[in-house]
């Protein structure tokens, strides 16, 4: 190699080196940073190398590897130069087209990245929306550097910098720049980089100064630094170089982990080419200064990242921090003053004088300038690094870059600055991302790691989580980062066990500000932050795990049990039916269901299966097992009658009255009646069942099935009063003077909401309750001809698909205002709509009404664009100019919503039953208790319009608190968790069967046969099928069941012993 | 010569002094667990905790540990400064209640109550034993191992050191460690001799009528019978 001992030879080398590079060359690029090595980049590389020999390509076409250019999800990747096309998850399968399209100066189409989402293909890499937004000024370097070749490095203006400054700058005048460009320490502090230079370059010094680059990346889940000593570590080297010339330092020190192995193989080799080159070593460019690099390992401990502790660890002493003052730059490594800066602040030194340092001070925000990388990691659909202009906001990162959430979860909040950082919640995602804005927030920038995390991440076991880390990584001197980071997690570990009191959570509290404030060193003083951040921000979630004894994110293994029992609002064993019906013991999977749910054939067909949401098949990745269809299966098949449910014969207690036979108060009564309690339930309508009969068509839910299920409820206990409607012929006064002890108010939500237009209330205009229940109870068919819903819920579903049963309707269209992803309706009933030729357009608001003599004969609408995202997480549907359009209709069905009918309970002041500003009653969440004593309430009419399986779930509570009230027992008693507590022998699995992974899907009868007639469209499983689904599962319940294995053996050894 | 403010009196000691050491002249009382005249300062116990600056810009240091600088503004049990030492009191007494010289503290601070789950720790890793045997001993026979959670102090990998001359000068130096208490002469026992082998009375519950120095606790009793 050419060594280089002045500036002169330097600049001639730039020449050298610039000829030798022919950038028109066809280049092909392949990342071999650690990410795309462990997706099988060697792999790659090695059979692209075997291509271009074997087809005698060397002339033609280049190859570099590199180290990481930051879209790790999408790796192995190859970048093809000059296209500028980017080939994601190449295999070595399709790497000779890649080559053959370079050379050849074209794209292989069908490899180009597309957008998962839109589907949109793109050929420049810069225009991938992970791209786009970011400015990659310190790491598009990565890529057109082979980082094993100086040549490389300088053939992309490396050593420029060093050109310049040494050509015509004075340490001081490097100083003042940096300064100038108001580069702050990229290692999270954010301390000015250009004062901490002046003070040392100010230090006097006898045995020499020392510059260290802090390589010492401990954070879980953050690799930028790694990726830039892979990547580019020249520009680490040149930085180092600039920064001893500027403050005076002849020696230098890379502290790296020893976990990165091949940052230090590159480091190695850089550091050797350059001091072959001369640009390290005695008299660099033949001038009086002299400077030389060693890398020191790490042995990992993440408080060596504190730079006291990594001085001392320099020294081969215990990485321990010390008090500072002395700062290291007074006194560090051997007591010489020390100048230690991150990786990233070295890499942005040679950028900086390169660009100028006024021009560097625009990028960014004020006091914030310059670039910052960050590596995006956790729930996340383009996990990578990434690098934007400080003052960006998380909402970009987090969505435009990091692409959303990559399932159906939504994103809740991100982690900033590692193990020491904190959380920052959805809604604040429009804040800026600079050093200050994050401190403010109760978080911290750290060295960039950003953790996203969604709905399936509990807030508790962050904390928990990163409290472990923190206990472990302590050095332990001072007591209270080392006690207390062990007392929080104690405490945190309680809450996450159920075992939490509220009082823990204010000493958690305590203790955590207590942490923060009296420990010595930055471990310490951070530490706190998992734990305050998420209090700040998620105390909700901490409360609900002390009382609820809830964890809503379904990762508390001992508050979660088994996921689908824990998901089931009625807490049905979803894991023990489903272990019997796999033994084939179907009755007692019967009995299973039928102990937690009172509406077992109805909840088969139409529930909505929140256990199936929580199924940990589908949180690892699978498909759901089919609970649902399970249920369905063991229903149809099990004479109901072998579940005989004890009933008290004491005869002494109380009358109660409820109103409203739906399943709420259907399910009250039934388990008042088998208390004992004598239960009257009143209805408005001719028989009992609300919305199930009312709403809910019988393609879905067969009449004869409700009619037995609520035979099977009713007693001796229960009389049985329609067409008997509150506010007309009964009022609550009323009943309470009739004897009745306790009322329970169940009268659900009857009221369709209008949509508030002009013309709403002509001829052909119906809202959706009215409407279906025309037709389910008096069978009076409304709809005709052309037919639009409004509304994207089940409500409209159900309007929709009835219409098109009835006679005389032509074509029938759903009309909703987001996009098809947001409708709250099922995705299967949307799916069966669709297949039965309901057109369903999205993106649609109805602006008017129109109508001729008074008869609908129109909609005039617009259209809408999704717009910025919400405080829930969504798109804003925003309305687009001049796009109004008008669609002619005969029938119109508003199915925009449900209010329960509040009025027929009476003014609040005579009743004394307090209703909310959502026409709701009011109740308290935990005792169902109305404002009035006596008085309860459950269902819809609490809640608005909602699940049966909700309705059926707040009838048992309401059971149990009535039971209470006329015991005259304290109503609000502390939850208890149930766990999966029977045993039951899980069937051996044959191997053949392992590879079943597909989920058991119900038929459907065909849309032919179904489209014109009310019969049920969904089939039942059979035996084989249900059986291997029920096969699937993964039996959750037997971490908590399994008796404890005796080891016989073992029992043996130890008796004979004693 | 440095000129400083502590609790609003100004002094000026020598440059290098510790706000400890300062404080101390002045008549202050910080209490301490790791700090020792004769060795080296250590900061880890962080009980001799004081605010220092002015205004809204302070911190909090360990005095044992920071030297004094020119106008420094120290104060010594602010209300900050006392919520701190307090919860660090808390920990110590949740930790190792056995421990005289805590307990002597605890009462000192008003602390009757500890809120956390009770252990019985026989060494708070203030490391005086280990800069006791290094500098006043010149031994090195012990030192601290491991981080976090699992540091301790030991000879190296648990063999009995060479080094070790049996002084018993880390025994004599440790706040906590059961060996002084549970001395089964009274008159000999360097505490002042409750004879206790283990503390019952500080567990959970508050303690401030069970103190064996304030109320004669049964262990007293019997011997006086």
């Amino acid at each position: 190699m050419l060594k280089v001992s002045s500036i002169d030879e330097l600049k001639e080398l730039f020449g050298m080196v610039s000829t030798n590079h022919d950038q028109s060359r066809p280049h092909i690029v392949i990342c071999a940073g650690t990410a795309c090595q462990a997706s099988g980049a060697n792999d790659i590389i090695r059979v692209a190398k075997k291509y271009i020999l074997q087809n005698q390509l060397l002339d033609t076409i280049s190859l570099r590897i590199t180290g990481c250019h930051g879209f790790c999800e999408m790796g192995p990747f190859i970048l093809t130069q000059p296209q500028g096309a980017f080939y994601h998850k190449v295999t070595i399968y399709n790497i000779n087209r890649i080559i053959d399209a370079v050379i050849a100066d074209d794209y292989v189409e069908d490899l180009l990245y597309r957008d998962p989402k839109t589907n949109i293909k793109y050929n420049k890499q810069e225009d991938i929306p992970f791209f786009k937004k970011q400015q990659r000024t310190i790491f598009s370097k990565n890529q057109e550097i082979d980082p094993i070749r100086i040549d490389d490095y300088i053939a992309n203006d490396g050593y420029k910098a060093l050109y310049k400054v040494f050509s015509n700058f004075s340490p001081e005048k490097v100083i003042e720049e940096v300064k100038v460009s108001g580069l702050r320490g990229r290692g999270g502090a954010g301390f000015p980089t250009g004062f901490k230079w002046e003070l040392i370059a100010n230090q006097p010094s006898d045995n020499g100064k020392y510059v260290v680059c802090n390589a010492d990346e401990g954070d879980p889940g953050a690799y930028m630094d790694r990726s830039l000593l892979e990547g580019n570590p020249f520009s680490i080297i040149e930085g180092m170089t600039i920064g001893a010339y500027a403050t005076g330092a002849n020696e230098g020190v890379i502290y790296v982990r020893n976990e990165y192995p091949l940052a230090i193989k590159h480091l190695i080799i850089a550091l050797r080419q350059a001091r072959e080159m001369g640009l390290l070593g005695e008299n660099i460019l033949g001038s009086s200064f002299s400077f030389d690099i060693r890398i020191v390992k790490g042995a990992g401990a993440f408080v060596c990242g504190e730079e006291t502790a990594l001085m001392r660890s320099i020294e081969g002493k215990v990485g321990e921090p010390r008090q500072r003052p002395p700062y290291p730059v007074q006194k560090g490594i051997r007591g010489n003053p020390t100048v230690i800066n991150n990786v990233e602040t070295w890499a942005n030194i040679s950028f900086i004088i390169n660009m100028g340092a006024t021009e560097y001070a625009k990028i960014g925000t004020d006091g914030n300038s310059g670039t910052k990388i960050f590596s995006l990691v956790g729930k996340i659909k383009n996990t990578g690094l990434i690098e934007v202009p400080m003052g960006i906001s998380i909402n970009e990162i987090v969505f435009d870059i990091g692409g959303g959430s990559p399932g159906d979860a939504k994103i809740k909040a991100v982690q900033t600055g590692g193990p020491s950082g904190g959380c920052i919640p959805v809604s604040k995602f429009d804040l800026l991302i600079d050093y200050d804005t994050l401190a403010k927030a109760g978080s911290i920038m750290g060295s960039g790691g950003m953790i996203v995390m969604d709905e399936n991440t509990c807030m508790v076991d962050v904390a928990r989580y990163f409290m472990d880390f923190l206990k472990a990584e302590s050095c332990g001197k001072c007591y209270t980062c080392r006690k207390g980071t062990q007392r929080m997690y104690e405490i945190l570990d309680d809450i996450s066990r159920g075992k939490g009191t509220l009082e823990d959570l204010d000493l958690l509290e305590e203790l955590a500000l207590v942490v923060q404030d009296s420990t010595m060193c930055g471990l310490g003083q951070t530490a706190s932050n998992p734990v305050l951040s998420t209090m700040q921000y998620f105390r909700a979630e901490y409360e609900r795990h002390i009382i609820q004894k809830r964890c809503d994110a379904f990762v508390c293994k001992e508050l979660t049990g088994a996921p689908c029992q824990t998901g089931c609002p009625v807490g049905t064993e979803a894991w023990r039916y489903i272990a019997h019906i796999a033994r084939g013991e179907y009755e007692q999977a019967y009995l299973a269901i039928r102990e937690a749910n009172p509406f077992p054939s109805v909840c088969a067909r139409v529930c909505n299966h929140q256990c199936e949401e929580h199924c940990r098949v589908k949180t690892s990745g699978g498909e759901a097992l089919a609970i649902r269809s399970l249920k369905r299966f063991i229903t149809d098949r099990v004479d109901p009658s072998i579940y005989k449910p004890e009933r008290s014969t004491e005869i002494q207690k109380p009358p109660v009255a409820v109103i409203g036979a739906g399943p709420s108060g259907l399910t009250t009564a039934h388990y008042l009646s088998l208390l004992g309690y004598r239960v009257t339930i009143f209805d408005s309508e001719e028989k009992p069942g609300g919305m199930l009969f009312s709403t809910i068509p019988s393609y879905r839910l067969p009449r004869e099935t409700i009619n037995k299920e609520i035979d099977s409820l009713l007693n001796e206990n229960i009389t049985l009063k329609c067409n008997v409607a509150l506010g007309i012929d009964v009022s609550i006064d009323q009943l309470f003077e009739d004897g009745f002890k306790a009322i329970m108010i169940s009268i659900g939500a009857h009221k369709s909401k209008p949509l508030q237009l002009e013309n709403e209330d002509a001829d052909g205009v119906y809202p959706s309750i009215e409407f279906l229940k025309a037709y389910n109870i008096q069978g009076e068919q409304l709809a005709r001809g052309r037919v639009g819903v409004i509304g994207g819920g089940n409500s409209a579903l159900d309007a929709a698909r009835t219409a098109l049963r009835q006679k005389g309707v032509e074509s029938v269209t759903i009309l909703y205002r987001r996009t098809r992803e947001e409708m709250p309706a099922f995705a299967e009933e949307i799916e069966a709509a669709d297949q039965e030729g309901i057109d369903i357009q999205t993106l649609i608001t109805p602006l008017k009404v129109i109508t001729k003599n008074g008869v609908l004969s129109g909609l005039e609408c617009c259209k809408n664009r999704l717009g910025e995202i919400d405080s829930s997480g969504r798109r804003k549907p925003v309305p687009i100019k001049d796009s109004e359009y008008t669609i002619e209709l005969d029938t119109l069905i508003v199915a925009i919503g449900e209010d329960p009918g509040v009025d027929a309970i009476g003014p609040a002041d005579s009743s004394n039953i307090d209703v909310t500003k959502w026409n709701t009653v009011k109740t308290d969440d935990n005792t169902l208790l109305t404002s009035r004593p006596g008085v309860f309430a459950a269902g819809d009419v609490v809640t608005g319009p909602n699940t049966i399986i909700d309705a059926i779930a707040a009838g048992k509570k309401a059971a149990i608190m009535i039971d209470r009230y006329l015991h005259g027992v304290e109503l609000d008693q502390p939850v208890e968790n149930k766990l999966p507590d029977v045993y039951i022998e899980p069937i051996e699995v044959e191997s053949e069967d392992l590879s079943i992974i597909d989920r058991a899907e119900t038929q459907m009868i065909s849309v032919e046969k179904r489209r014109k007639n009310f019969n049920e469209v969904e089939s039942v499983l059979s035996v084989l099928a249900a059986r291997k689904e029920a096969g699937r599962c993964l039996r959750c319940d037997l971490e908590f069941t399994q008796p404890e294995e005796v080891d016989e053996e073992c029992l043996v050894n130890e008796g004979g012993a004693t | 010569m440095i000129t400083l403010k502590i609790n609003g009196l100004e002094t000026t000691v020598e440059e290098g002094t510790t706000i400890l050491e300062a404080a101390k002249f002045l008549g202050f009382p910080i209490p301490t667990l790791c700090h020792m005249e004769g060795l080296r300062s250590y900061g880890a116990c962080r009980l001799c905790i004081v605010e220092i600056g002015e205004g809204t810009k302070t911190k909090i240091v360990s005095s044992c540990t920071y030297p004094v600088e020119e106008g420094l503004h120290v104060r010594t049990s602010s209300s900050r400064v006392m919520r701190a030492r307090k919860m660090i009191i808390e920990l110590l007494l949740a930790s190792s209640p056995q421990s005289k010289t805590i307990q002597d503290i605890a009462s000192e601070f008003n602390v009757k109550q500890q809120r956390f789950r009770q252990e019985h720790e026989d060494c708070i890793l203030c490391g005086l034993c280990v800069r006791m045997c290094e500098e006043q001993m010149v031994a090195k026979a012990i030192g601290f191992r491991g981080r976090g959670e699992n540091r301790s102090i030991g000879t190296p990998f648990d063999k009995q050191s060479e080094k070790c001359r049996l002084c018993g000068g880390c025994m004599y130096v440790c706040p906590v460690c059961s060996l002084r208490c549970t001395y089964t002469e009274p008159d000999k026992a360097i505490c002042g001799g409750c004879g206790n082998h283990y503390v019952p009375c500080i567990e959970k519950e508050q303690f401030d009528d069970l103190m064996c120095y304030m109320e004669p606790c049964v262990e007293c009793e019997i011997s006086n019978d």
